[in-house]
């Protein structure tokens, strides 16, 4: 569903990403993992499309993203990580927004709006203005703009920051229920939330995937907990670096 | 057209759940409104006693009232514009929102049309204000069709003009204060190079002791700029149109004027494209 072939970017003369290239098959969930600044959210923007890849390719459901923006973006829900909103609009309105922007047909947009609220917690929020929302209920908002028009695949970057303890276990298990009929694409530092969320992590560190494995075969080689298998990669990346230098 | 429409309503909308279209539509209708009420009093005194405001029998109302009061408008939109504008893209990128627009399923062209045609709905907004004006006069005079449509199309076309320069300012900054600041001094710019044209001399400037070839290449450079100075003033194209006098290159210098600047913003929106 999600295929990335040797995506790099360049900022200048900093490599954000170098030769990154991996697969997301439908219904999965997958977690990206790594450091503050590995090139987690530059990848998910070249998926999303925001901005181009300095070489390489992306594919959402076979649609190359830079070819054929309208095409992979129809199919993409997306929550950016620090969650931008049109402040001056109400949760309802910046809703219906979104539907009628993702061509829903006018007959269903309200249902849309009502049915992703439900989805995310915001059952009474609908006249809320959005720059009244606390952190917590501006993330639902982001991610039930995500949702609306039920896009096939959902790239959210950081989807639990700010959120309170229990509102964390509900997009937790919201997410895990969205797998299956949606292909879903996460990135995190919470090592936790991968673990009981994700099927599959990918850890990226400098710009450059370090580890793509399956939960249990991660955890299985030799009995270790995800926590150590990530400072490993890491660890073993960083060696790698300072070795070159 | 569907995307078009669904960013131009709520780009639209977001004018009136801010301040921002209330104290634009507000100031306008407060200086087009004493503008007209000024020129009104002074046309009825001079109708009075026309020899003493040197003209022989009562002015054409058209001449001295109609015309420069449409074309006082004008140039009140001119000011006016980067208060539109300044906020059109600059603001999405400063909140990030630029981010949702790039990513949700819209081209290029459904965000720069969408934004263009909301701010050209304030623009109409403001034309009704002048259309309460023009109802007034109706009443105590009869208006010419010709100099009514073309006084309104002047006023249009000079808005849409100002407006494309705006939102294209707006695509290549982050800040909305630089954003308006860079539009109304280039309006002002423009306003003022007309000016400065019409005082220059005609005649080749180069001393006659230059060789030959030197003086027509330097008096042909001198010529060109002269004229471009004369041509470009965004009023000079306006004055006469709203007499109701038109001459299809006034009309094509607003036309391609905004036709130009909508280029350059979609040119600025894919060097996201290109730019590292």
């Amino acid at each position: 569903m999600i295929e990335a072939k040797g995506l790099t970017k360049y900022f200048g003369s900093i490599v954000a990403l170098e030769d990154a290239s991996f697969h997301v098959g439908a219904g999965e969930i997958v977690g990206f993992l790594g450091p503050n600044g590995a090139g987690k959210s530059t990848a998910m923007r070249i998926l999303t499309g925001f901005f181009p890849a300095s070489r390489g390719e992306a594919f959402i459901d076979g649609h190359e993203v830079h070819e054929h923006p309208l095409e992979a973006k129809r199919r993409i829900g997306y929550l950016p990580e620090n969650v931008p909103l049109y402040d001056e609009m109400t949760v309802r309105g910046f809703l219906s927004y979104v539907a009628r922007v993702k061509k829903v047909p006018r007959a269903q947009r309200s249902d849309e709006a009502a049915r992703v609220m439900e989805r995310c917690g915001l059952g009474n929020m609908g006249e809320r203005m959005l720059r009244q929302l606390s952190k917590g209920y501006r993330q639902r908002v982001g991610i039930a703009q995500a949702l609306v028009g039920s896009p096939p695949v959902l790239i959210l970057d950081e989807p639990t920051v700010g959120l309170d303890p229990s509102q964390i276990v509900d997009i937790r298990r919201m997410i895990k229920d969205l797998g299956g009929d949606h292909t879903v694409l996460l990135s995190t530092h919470i090592l936790p939330e991968v673990s009981m969320v994700c099927d599959r992590v990918i850890i990226i560190s400098r710009g450059r995937i370090v580890v793509q494995d399956t939960m249990e075969q991660l955890t299985a080689a030799g009995g270790k907990t995800l926590e150590q298998a990530f400072m490993d990669a890491v660890a073993s990346d960083l060696a790698a670096e300072k070795e070159a230098v | 057209m569907g995307n078009i429409m669904a960013v131009c309503r709520r780009e639209f909308s977001s004018y009136f759940l801010t301040p921002i279209g209330y104290v634009v539509v507000g100031m306008f209708a407060a200086i087009s409104g004493i503008a007209f009420t000024v020129s009104l009093f002074t046309y009825a005194r001079m109708s009075v006693e026309p020899t003493a405001y040197g003209f022989p029998s009562t002015p054409d109302f058209t001449e001295t009232l109609l015309s420069p009061y449409l074309v006082f408008c004008g140039m009140l939109i001119m000011f006016l514009t980067p208060l539109i504008t300044m906020r059109l893209v600059a603001e999405e990128k400063h909140r990030g929102t630029m981010e949702l627009l790039f990513t949700w399923p819209l081209r290029d062209r459904d965000i720069i049309f969408g934004k263009y045609f909301a701010a050209l709905g304030m623009l109409f907004v403001m034309m009704l204000v002048i259309a309460v004006h023009l109802v007034l006069i109706a009443r105590i005079t009869t208006l010419e069709p010709a100099v009514l449509v073309f006084g309104l199309l002047t006023v249009a076309l000079m808005g849409s003009a100002f407006i494309s320069l705006g939102l294209f300012i707006s695509s290549v900054t982050r800040n909305q204060i630089t954003s308006g600041t860079i539009t109304f001094g280039i309006s002002l710019l423009l306003y003022v190079a007309g000016n400065l044209g019409e005082q220059l001399p005609t005649a080749n400037p180069t001393p006659e002791g230059w060789p030959e070839m030197l003086r027509s290449v330097v008096g042909w450079i001198y010529a060109l700029v002269r004229g471009i100075t004369v041509e470009l003033a965004v009023d000079a194209h306006a004055s006469e149109m709203a007499l109701g006098i038109v001459q299809p290159r006034d009309i094509a210098y607003y036309l391609l004027f905004t036709a130009f600047f909508l280029f350059l913003t979609f040119r600025a929106f894919e060097s996201r494209n290109w730019r590292a």
